[in-house]
């Protein structure tokens, strides 16, 4: 049996789900490296020019793609340019609580410096933020994170690829000068 | 001064202030809290002259805005100062965090966009795969499906159960049995002992026993039988 085949098979059932690299390891009883091994071999056929498909690592799962190159042809199917895009606030939620993570909503209401109520409820449903378990605070609040579809949604492949804060404004605070000058002398 | 009003751009009263304070190219460090607060209230005010609704958000952040106007007037006492964190630097830190995050957005704005080139599919449908479809998957089985299977349940409940139902205990006397014993005797002449409890009861046999007992020492009944564990037979006097 060509293992080769068989995950390009299930790259394709599973779709936007994608697979861990510990479900790879588990159908096709393979350690680590070979897993590895294997879907870097399968990923180098797909970026050949004369394929439209690629493996892309966008929320710690692999994932088949089209390829961004081609998107000019994919928008010639889209009849009407009807942007789904996320909100200004949506956004705005979704930072404050990617960077603090778990987080309350009363916290990112503080920072944001409005209710954000509506607006958690809503990215909950997109399956963007998820419920992860109560804080010990007063009361007992609902502790929030974002999701893996959430990492996809940015093209991310992991949290370590969220973008890092601009540090310009920080650095005038001597706070952080001071915490910037110590992580320099590591 | 001319201010073009537009809250439908701004996401709260945070990102409102930032705007003022670019508007008028204030150093955010150097807040100049009297400055910002007419700023902020001549702001509010146009929008509540235009019949927008404000949200109460706004309203709470101009509360705090005059507070802390209001304090820079009154002559401060340098013992109270030291103790309280100075509320405009509060502000500031606030300002700076809330910045932090809307500039954030326009990278994230970006990232968006260029996900949107590409393209994923809808995982396939693989549950005929499933070896065993006697088992529903858990994950399928919602808390709406168990309520609703439960309400089902009750409606069949419902249907099974009769319209009304009485239930009442029936007694009987010993006058009533011996009477209607009588009346048996008096058609039949001889009846089998055992014939004389035909309803099986316990009530009814012990009533018709001791009727039976009771007409017998009256001499209303004679009993009589023919051999060892043959056949008892009453007849009547």
């Amino acid at each position: 049996m060509n293992k080769e085949a068989v995950l390009e098979g299930l790259l394709f059932v599973v779709g936007d789900e994608g697979l861990t690299i510990s479900q790879i390891k588990d159908i096709l009883e393979l350690n680590d490296d070979e897993a590895k091994e294997l879907i870097i071999s399968l990923k180098e056929k797909y970026e050949q020019p004369d394929r439209g498909i690629r493996i892309d690592f966008l929320g710690n799962t692999f994932k088949l793609t089209t390829k961004k190159e081609h998107r000019e042809y994919y928008q010639k199917l889209i009849e009407n340019e009807e942007t789904n895009n996320l909100s200004q606030s949506a956004l705005e939620t979704l930072a404050i609580i990617a960077y603090n993570e778990p987080i309350t909503r009363l916290m990112v209401d503080e920072i944001r410096g409005v209710s954000s109520r509506e607006m958690i409820r809503k990215l909950v449903a997109k399956g963007l933020v998820k419920e992860t378990g109560r804080s010990d605070l007063p009361g007992r609040p609902i502790l929030y994170q974002t999701t893996s579809e959430f990492l996809d949604y940015f093209g991310l492949s992991s949290k370590e690829d969220l973008p890092k804060f601009d540090m310009m404004v920080e650095e005038l605070t001597d706070s952080v000068d001071l915490y910037d000058s110590k992580y320099k002398e590591e | 001064m001319d201010i073009e009003i537009k809250i439908n751009e701004f996401e709260g009263p945070l990102d409102l202030l930032l705007h003022l304070i670019k508007e008028s190219k204030m150093d955010i460090f150097d807040l100049k809290i009297e400055l910002i607060t007419d700023q902020y209230l001549d702001y509010i005010n146009k929008m509540e002259q235009m019949n927008l609704d404000i949200a109460s958000s706004y309203l709470v952040m101009a509360a705090e805005l005059i507070e802390m106007k209001s304090k820079l007037l009154l002559p401060r006492h340098e013992e109270e100062e030291q103790e309280e964190e100075d509320p405009k630097e509060q502000l500031v830190n606030r300002l700076i965090e809330y910045q932090k995050y809307k500039d954030l957005t326009s990278e994230f704005k970006e990232l968006e966009e260029e996900r949107h080139q590409i393209f994923t599919k809808s995982p396939e449908n693989i549950k005929s795969y499933l070896e065993d479809v006697k088992f529903v998957n858990n994950s399928e089985v919602t808390l709406e499906d168990l309520i609703e299977a439960f309400k089902k349940f009750l409606e069949r409940q419902k249907e099974s159960r009769p319209l009304e139902t009485k239930i009442t205990k029936k007694e009987i006397s010993l006058e009533e049995r011996r009477t209607s014993i009588k009346k048996i005797l008096k058609e039949k002449k001889r009846i089998n002992f055992l014939d004389l409890f035909d309803v099986i009861t316990k009530e009814y046999v012990v009533v018709t026993f001791l009727t039976i007992l009771e007409m017998a020492r009256l001499n209303e009944l004679l009993i009589t039988q023919d051999k060892n564990f043959g056949e008892i037979m009453c007849e009547g006097i």
